[in-house]
């Protein structure tokens, strides 16, 4: 099917917008991160001010980069491949663009009210109670939407990519709305409804399967349409995407305990926990594989293709971030690794090394085919591409060590049986590696915004030469 | 449709997605279905190891016996282990008796240096170097006595001493004159119209002494010796002249604060504070 041909048969406007507005977030969501990493090595930057302050923008951080770059990109990817794959266009428009402007509401509400401190506590879940109940609204339209378009489908079966936006579309759902139960005593306060540890226990049930579906199942959906697509190679394997899809869709919810090994939450969940986490690391390679094995006879193509280079760089972020998390679930690694900055080196190389590789590969992807045009700059792809590698590479490695070095202090012995550090010398002893952070954290919002600069020009050269839109002549390299 | 793409033997499903979307019947690589299986049977094995099943009584304990708490009781016995016999000594004994056993001492400060570090260290730095407005710790100038007893009550009661201020007492003039001839003591220099002030209208000699050494019973420093609580400058002493040390209603007074430790630390955390605090290289 040509351009012209799609732009008539397809609703690609409002994929368009949710294009750029996830490029614009990722700008946003990781300059807020190196701020706070800068933060975290020079306190001064705090600027004495409770708005600026570490604790009010970490939570800005995380909604930034999950919810408005990682939900921007979720949802132009999937109205993207869920028109093509079904030869249908959008059951509703109006609807879409509702989750267009609902989804944003959602985060102009949380730069306002996070930085004001107005927060339920909980993590990668701070926003207050009337905006949880905007996110469920707009996320069942951008559910039902989704479904819908399924369901008036052209083609008998539905697309392997489908299955996974829709298993992060349903768990989601389950997930934001169990976990904000809350009883409202204000407009901006409220108290959750559960206590103690089974408080603990929902939230982390709730944090780890953001990271499982909407971080994992919704980008691994990503995966199956744009790499074969860049590639214009055939899946690997139809059985495997079967078994990992649904060994990942069965297995992930039971991995939260994990997160609270050695706490007041009963042994045996954390064992459970531990145990079906060291399960889920070759149902989570199942996707590495099928993708990497879809690239066959055509590993050439990363000499040429960056795009392909991001989205085959992510898997291998992705293969190796998903078998670092089980193994930090063990119990004698996790006494070592929990509270240390291990974790937050493990977060980033799944959130930097295949959440945002991936994604920045598909939109790329997308720009050019909805802009009906090539990039402004390929060299400029390919700066973005090593950017990005080179900081997600300095941040990982200087939290292992960061982290692995802390573990290690607090719970070292002198000869006579007691603490050889105090919590002070662990936290001097971090200070260059949280200096290294903020250079690893440079070089990627270097690349954000190398993409963003190539973005602009690269629609702004598509409408100067009028190739947007139905009436939009096909590119000559075509 | 064209096979050219297909780098491998098998076919494709049959269908056909997005002109050229397709999936092929390979079957997923042979080691990858081995550790998918083994996968599941390490969980069957780690589940009959630890407790992991819920069940309607309980959950199941697993066969090795092993607990959270437990693995922390093992691990905090075998520390208690070379801990006690010293623990048991320190109890007994008054920390100057501690400070006299070399190796009782070398014991405390190993075992309180990171309470020192979480609870003292903030104000009075690291090594009790001190910091601006908080007083060294590591050297030989006390303000209220460097004995181990002494160091014990500081503690225990926290300190807050109280000078008045002279501001409204006292001229500009008045107040230069007095600085002045604190900020020379140290050297003999006299100011006449400064120690007048200093042995009169201004009572400074009540608590700090006509030789100006200061007094510990009061907490009074000595002001010969060069060592500052506060800015120790002419203008510094100025200012400490004029409002005071927490003199109550006077916003530029000087704010020097010890709290009182009784309610937060028991008695023998308190004792071997002051024997580290008394080896730090200033104990009297």
């Amino acid at each position: 099917m040509d351009y012209q041909q799609s732009e008539r048969t397809y609703d690609f406007d409002v994929v368009r917008w949710f294009s750029i507005m996830a490029i614009v977030y990722l700008v946003v969501g990781t300059a807020v991160g190196l701020l706070i990493a800068a933060q975290l090595a020079w306190p001064v930057l705090n600027f004495d001010s409770q708005y600026l302050s570490f604790g009010r923008l970490r939570p800005l951080h995380t909604n930034a980069v999950i919810f408005a770059f990682g939900g921007c990109t979720l949802m132009a990817t999937s109205f993207y491949s869920v028109q093509r794959t079904c030869g249908a266009a959008l059951w509703s428009s109006k609807m879409a663009w509702f989750t267009f402007w609902g989804w944003n509401l959602v985060i102009v509400l949380a730069v306002i009210t996070l930085p004001l401190g107005l927060t339920q506590a909980k993590e990668y879940a701070e926003l207050e109670w009337p905006i949880d109940i905007l996110i469920a609204v707009v996320w069942l339209s951008y559910l039902f939407n989704f479904v819908m378009t399924i369901a008036k489908r052209k083609s008998s079966h539905i697309y392997v990519s489908n299955w996974f936006f829709l298993a992060m579309l349903v768990m989601i759902t389950y997930l934001h709305v169990v976990n904000s139960l809350a009883v409202p005593v204000s407009l901006f306060k409220s108290y959750s409804i559960f206590s103690g540890v089974q408080d603990a226990m929902i939230q982390w049930w709730y944090g780890h399967n953001a990271v499982g579906f909407y971080l994992t199942a919704g980008f691994l959906g990503i995966m199956y349409y744009f790499v074969p697509k860049q590639a214009n190679r055939p899946i690997y394997s139809y059985r495997l995407s079967v078994i990992h899809f649904w060994a990942l869709t069965f297995g992930y919810v039971w991995l939260g305990a994990h997160h609270l090994q050695y706490t007041a939450l009963p042994d045996w969940t954390g064992s459970l926990g531990a145990a079906i986490s060291l399960a889920m690391i070759i149902p989570s390679w199942g996707g590495a594989v099928n993708g990497m094995m879809t690239l066959s006879g055509a590993w050439d193509k990363l000499r040429t293709d960056y795009v392909l280079r991001f989205l085959i760089a992510s898997l291998a972020f992705y293969a190796m971030s998903t078998f670092e998390g089980p193994v930090m679930s063990l119990k004698t690694v996790n006494a070592l690794s929990h509270y240390t900055d291990w974790t937050i080196g493990h977060v980033h190389s799944g959130a930097l090394g295949w959440v945002l590789m991936v994604a920045v590969g598909a939109i790329y992807h997308l720009v050019t085919r909805l802009w009906n045009t090539e990039m402004y700059s390929t060299k400029l792809v390919n700066m973005h591409f090593w950017l990005t590698t080179i900081g997600a590479c300095i941040y990982i490695v200087a939290m292992w060590v960061s982290g692995i070095m802390q573990g290690l202090m607090w719970r070292a012995y002198d000869d006579y049986g007691t603490l050889a550090y105090t919590f002070a010398e662990s936290v001097e002893a971090m200070h260059p590696y949280y200096a290294l952070r903020v250079v690893g954290g440079a070089f990627v919002v270097l690349g954000a915004i190398t993409m963003l600069y190539n973005v602009v020009m690269t629609v702004r050269k598509a409408s100067a030469e009028g190739r947007v839109g139905e009436s939009g002549t096909a590119p000559a390299s075509a | 449709m064209t096979d050219e793409t297909n780098a491998y033997d098998a076919a494709d499903t049959g269908h056909v997605w997005d002109d050229n979307l397709r999936e092929l019947t390979n079957p997923p690589p042979r080691w990858w279905t081995i550790a998918f299986h083994a996968s599941w049977i390490f969980v069957v094995i780690y589940g009959i190891l630890y407790p992991m099943w819920p069940t309607f009584s309980g959950y199941t304990k697993g066969v090795i016996g092993w607990t959270s708490i437990g693995e922390y009781k093992e691990s905090v016995a075998q520390l208690e282990e070379i801990r006690g016999p010293f623990e048991a000594k320190i109890a007994q004994l008054e920390p100057a008796a501690i400070l006299a056993d070399r190796e009782l001492a070398n014991y405390t400060d190993a075992s309180v240096k990171v309470l020192f570090g979480d609870r003292c260290a903030p104000c009075h730095g690291a090594g009790g170097q001190g910091n601006p407005g908080y007083p060294v710790l590591a050297d030989d100038v006390w303000l209220y006595g460097g004995t181990a007893d002494k160091i014990v009550e500081s503690i225990v009661n926290g300190r807050q001493g109280m000078m008045p201020p002279h501001a409204s007492r006292f001229s500009d003039q008045q107040l230069d004159d007095l600085a002045t001839h604190v900020a020379g003591l140290a050297d003999g220099k006299e100011h006449e119209a400064g120690k007048v002030l200093y042995t009169g209208a201004g009572a400074c000699f009540a608590c700090h002494g006509m030789d100006g050494k200061g007094n510990q019973a009061l907490g009074a420093p000595n002001l010969t010796d060069r060592v500052w609580r506060f800015d120790g400058s002419l203008e510094g002493i100025r200012h400490t002249i004029a409002y005071g040390v927490n003199a109550p209603g006077v916003p530029e007074t000087r704010n020097a604060v010890m709290p009182a430790f009784a309610d937060q630390l028991d008695e023998t955390e308190i004792k071997k504070l002051a024997v580290y605090v008394h080896r730090l290289g200033g104990g009297q």
